[in-house]
């Protein structure tokens, strides 16, 4: 958890005396630096920013455990450093994408636990996801791999062939 | 259509069939947007209606703070779930949760200025043309506060509703959340609200984290939100409450118990 007053390190501008530009360019350049990264903008207070920074990246953990249990079941106590670490600064793109993204990464780095694995596998057998749209339903027979886990998908129905190593 | 009344609980589908089993059980919100209209409601949702439970479509991506037009296909969606469940109402908030492309993923406050009430007050507008029914506004729970704020809270919640003629939905549980981490008196904030406009009460759990309270909806309600949620319903007492429980849910006893308490902190019958 982030504690308060844990803003980004360095300095930042002084605060500025009139806020300048539109209400749509500043909504939108606050949640730049709540999400993605962005500079803090002029004049809010860190602390505060920071516990809201840590409050949404929370709320989407909630979000893709609800997605995805068995990754985040599997990862266990680890789940929320793992989510967070994984999800700072990068905007979310719904807790199904998140935990998908976010289960693919994990592999990447061998760090995806056996559960996380099946899922995963069932997931990639029933959906197509290029990582960039929406992921779309199967509309063939397909093989889903992950971590030695192997799901099939015959006419929309899904079942675990084989578990993921432990 | 029935308007809420008596004691609520936020519908969510884990806890459906404990939904079910209440018997005294009168009124339920739903959120609009986990709700498809393409098809039938879910079937529990329905069997609430048969046994003549009121059902509130209470929206969270609307953005209707957003300086940008609130997007049309989504108060297209609110109407038409409003419709499906045959609601007296609909619910959202006083917020933005989108903003230059980026989801925020959660619901952030808008500035106190003139410029976000015409901009809030406009996107209300919009929304309550293609609405079949009236909407209540809640307003959020905000961690941190902007730097040009012009109007205090009373006043810019006083006339974002003078100016739309809408019902609110009032928070027990975030009047207390900013009163505590503002440092200010929830209770001063109560004085200043328009009590007989309220629809319905929200209540829910939150902790305390790195100094700031936080309204996580996923801890039990505290005694502070209890005794406030008394005070309110002393003054004035809408014809509603509503538990919100939004995760991490407690066994059905426990979940029971904090129902209880909120039928007796407003004077209503238990619905367990």
């Amino acid at each position: 958890m982030t504690p308060a007053g844990a803003g980004p390190a360095g300095p930042t501008e002084p605060p500025a005396a009139t806020p300048v530009g539109s209400l749509a360019a500043r909504q939108a350049e606050l949640v730049a630096a709540l999400v993605a990264d962005g500079p803090p903008p002029p004049g809010f207070a860190p602390g505060p920013l920071a516990a809201a920074r840590a409050a949404l990246l929370r709320k989407r953990a909630g979000e893709v455990a609800r997605h995805w249990p068995l990754l985040a079941a599997g990862l266990g106590p680890a789940w929320p450093t793992a989510f967070s670490e994984w999800a700072a600064g990068r905007p979310g793109g719904g807790g199904f994408r998140d935990g998908w993204d976010l289960a693919r990464a994990l592999r990447t780095r061998a760090a995806l636990p056996p559960l996380g694995a099946e899922e995963l596998a069932v997931r990639e057998a029933e959906f197509r996801y290029d990582g960039h749209r929406a992921p779309r339903r199967r509309r063939s027979p397909a093989l889903g791999r992950a971590g030695g886990a192997i799901a099939v998908q015959v006419a929309g129905r899904v079942r675990l062939l084989r578990p993921a190593r432990p | 259509m029935t308007a809420p009344h008596g004691v609520g609980i936020g519908w969510r589908p884990e806890i459906a069939g404990f939904v079910a089993e209440l018997p005294g059980l009168r009124f339920v919100e739903v959120i609009a947007e986990s709700v498809p209209t393409a098809g039938p409601p879910p079937d529990d949702l329905v069997e609430l209606r048969e046994r003549g439970v009121t059902v509130v479509p209470h929206g969270v991506r609307l953005s209707l703070g957003g300086a940008e037009p609130v997007d049309p296909a989504r108060v297209a969606h609110l109407a038409a779930v409003a419709q499906l469940l045959a609601a007296p109402l609909v619910s959202e908030h006083i917020a933005f949760v989108r903003a230059g492309g980026l989801e925020a993923g959660h619901l952030l406050p808008l500035p106190r200025t003139h410029e976000a009430v015409d901009a809030v007050c406009a996107n209300i507008a919009r929304a309550q043309a293609d609405l079949p029914v009236p909407i209540a506004l809640e307003p959020i729970a905000a961690l941190f506060d902007w730097p040009d704020d012009e109007l205090d809270e009373a006043a810019f919640l006083n006339e974002i509703l003078e100016r739309t003629g809408a019902l609110l939905l009032l928070d027990v549980a975030n009047v207390y959340a900013n009163a505590r981490n503002r440092g200010t008196d929830p209770v001063a904030l109560l004085d200043r609200l328009p009590l007989e406009r309220v629809a319905y009460l929200h209540v829910a759990g939150g902790a305390e984290r790195g100094g700031f309270y936080h309204d996580t909806h996923t801890d039990p309600i505290g005694r502070e939100v209890l005794e406030l949620l008394t005070e309110l319903c002393a003054r004035h007492r809408p014809p509603a409450a509503l538990l919100e429980r939004d995760g991490h849910y407690p066994a059905a006893a426990e979940l029971r118990t904090e129902l209880d308490a909120v039928a007796v902190a407003c004077g209503f019958p238990v619905v367990t």
